[in-house]
């Protein structure tokens, strides 16, 4: 199982569309991915230990450095194919190259 | 427009005594096909949403039930009529969403952003469909206090244009915060970013009188990264739990109760939220494949929620210190009547701040400390329409004393309450409140034009960097 934190303003919406976007579509490319949607406040570096990736909605500055592969997910909102597709990719390779594929 | 109503009535009735949820699932899944969405599709979003509806009005009998001896104990204690209890963005969104006038607000304002593309006044494609409910409560708000549909319409329209507009003024901002490329296409439509206009007032102001202040700006990261989990939502619960169950002397046993409530209501709120963005998500890919057909590959600037810019971190440590002022400002503001809990974490309040300061953290938070009661004036003033929708809804727990009310204490667009309030009274044909409307109107419009001025001088400073850098 591959973990990845998602995380927006109020861990409510734009986190959710990133998440069900990426267990879609990760699912759909053959891998076995769990994602959680948060509050970008509410993330702590102890909470990040317990995940393989991370997928703000835009460079988020937490007050610590992300030891896990962060990977910016905002384009996913935009609805169109050609601009989530590239995020998507991107989340792939961090899973191969994880060596949980 | 009373035939259009009457017919309306005709065809909705029998739906409407269905009750909110099944009649909403219907209304959802019929608007969803019409825009091409697939039934599976469509119905699980209807789905969804009747289930949000049913699960929300839980939780809100749950949390005011268990609050209700102790606000009353409260105010005996203290003296303190704090009877509109704050339940946070989504139970409103809930509500809001269960009315049909909403997806009806939603319909005219898809039609509105695209005719403005159409004719090059924008540059924005919105498809942010969930957060329509800002705008949809100005309209139901508008509603309430007397105007008619046609009315509260062009009040939704005016002020949804101005919004659209904005979204195009804050595009370079956001790109500078975020150091994102010129062709990112990020931009927001949200209700939030309303506030800007008068934020900036204050910021003008604070330029000439205060800007020695701007040395104290300290590190926002360290500062949310010092707080941790005490900053959360079931913090923020539990803390509440403990100063509601202090002052109106509970045993301790009674506080802890009072505590886990409020802090598992806070938690299921969000969760429950987030089913609602599940259930328009079907509807919202539909409208936005069906704007971009019709743009035939047109470059646009693309309306989103706000979040994209919550990762700077000046959002939350701003909040986290307004917190405990906007508790304290509740409980001396005249003519408030709200207790902050729900929406204490002012998220409708800081990224407006961010927008015009430029991250500014001391300003950001004397600005916000003085704008704050105009979010619990307009909380408390839209009260009784939330609580009325509520009860319609069957969103509101029987056995509650009359007097209780639920609200928002940091509801996006407080001065576009305001309005709704005057131009609903205005319909009436009071002619007092139509002059008012008529002068609040016309100075919302012009601060908003100064405020454009001001965006488009910042924006040439923008353009004019670029253009040097590009030069090197």
């Amino acid at each position: 199982m591959y973990k990845i934190l998602a995380a927006c303003g109020a861990g409510v919406n734009s986190s959710h569309q990133i998440k069900d976007a990426l267990e879609t579509e990760m699912s759909n490319r053959g891998y076995d991915v769990q994602c959680d949607a948060v509050m970008v406040k509410d993330i702590t570096e102890d909470m990040m230990k317990h995940y393989d990736l991370f997928t703000p909605i835009a460079a988020t500055d937490l007050g610590f450095e992300s030891d896990v592969p962060v990977v910016d997910a905002g384009p996913i909102l935009y609805r169109m194919p050609a601009m989530a597709k590239p995020v998507y990719d991107q989340v792939e390779q961090a899973i191969k190259d994880s060596g949980k594929a | 427009m009373s035939g259009i109503i009457d017919f309306a009535n005709a065809v909705f009735k029998p739906l409407i005594d269905l009750g909110a949820a099944p009649m909403m699932l219907i209304v959802l899944t019929l608007i969803a096909l019409a825009f091409r969405v697939k039934l599976s599709k469509a119905l699980e979003g209807g789905i969804k949403l009747a289930i949000a509806l049913t699960a929300i009005s839980a939780v809100i009998g749950l949390l005011t039930s268990a609050f209700q001896d102790a606000l009353n104990a409260f105010v005996k204690s203290t003296g303190i009529q704090l009877s509109v209890t704050d339940l946070g963005w989504a139970p409103l969104a809930t509500i809001t969403w269960g009315s049909p006038y909403t997806l009806f607000f939603l319909l005219i304002m898809v039609i509105v952003n695209v005719v403005m593309i159409v004719m090059n006044k924008t540059n924005t494609l919105d498809v942010d469909i969930f957060d329509i409910w800002h705008l949809a409560f100005v309209g139901l708000l508008a509603m309430f206090f007397g105007a008619n549909l046609l009315i509260a319409t062009i009040l939704v329209i005016f002020i949804g244009i101005l919004k659209i507009i904005n979204s195009d003024l804050m595009k370079p901002t956001f790109n500078d915060l975020l150091h994102a490329p010129a062709s990112n296409p990020m931009t927001t439509t949200h209700m939030n970013y309303m506030m800007n206009p008068i934020i900036m007032v204050f910021d003008k102001i604070f330029d000439v009188i205060f800007p020695w202040l701007d040395k104290f700006d300290f590190d926002a990261a360290d500062l949310n990264k010092k707080i941790g989990f005490w900053g959360s939502k079931f913090a923020i619960g539990i803390y509440l739990g403990i100063f509601i169950g202090l002052l109106s002397h509970q045993g301790v046993k009674e506080i802890f109760t009072l505590s886990f409530t409020a802090a598992f209501c806070l938690e299921l709120f969000s969760l429950i939220g987030s089913w609602f963005i599940a259930a328009v998500e079907p509807l919202s890919q539909g409208i936005t494949d069906f704007a971009n057909r019709k743009l035939k590959g047109r470059t646009m600037n693309v309306g989103l929620d706000w979040p994209f810019i919550a990762g700077r971190a000046e959002i939350w440590a701003a909040a986290n210190v307004l917190a405990p002022i906007m508790l304290l400002e509740a409980l001396v503001l005249p003519g408030n009547k709200i207790l902050p809990l729900g929406g204490i974490i002012a998220m409708g309040v800081t990224p407006a701040l961010l927008v015009v300061t430029r991250g500014k953290i001391v300003r950001m938070i004397v600005i916000g400390a003085l704008e704050l009661p105009l979010f619990l004036w307009a909380g408390t003033l839209s009260a009784p329409m939330v609580t009325e929708t509520a009860k319609k809804l069957g969103a509101f727990p029987k056995g509650l004393a009359s007097g209780t009310m639920i609200s928002h204490s940091t509801m996006e667009g407080p001065v576009e309450k305001f309005l709704a309030y005057l131009v609903g009274n205005a319909s009436k044909g009071q002619i007092t409140f139509v002059l008012y409307a008529v002068l609040a109107l016309a100075a919302y419009l012009l601060i908003f034009v100064w405020y454009a001025r001001q965006m488009k001088k910042r924006n040439k400073i923008y353009a004019d960097e670029a253009a040097a850098a590009a030069a090197k």
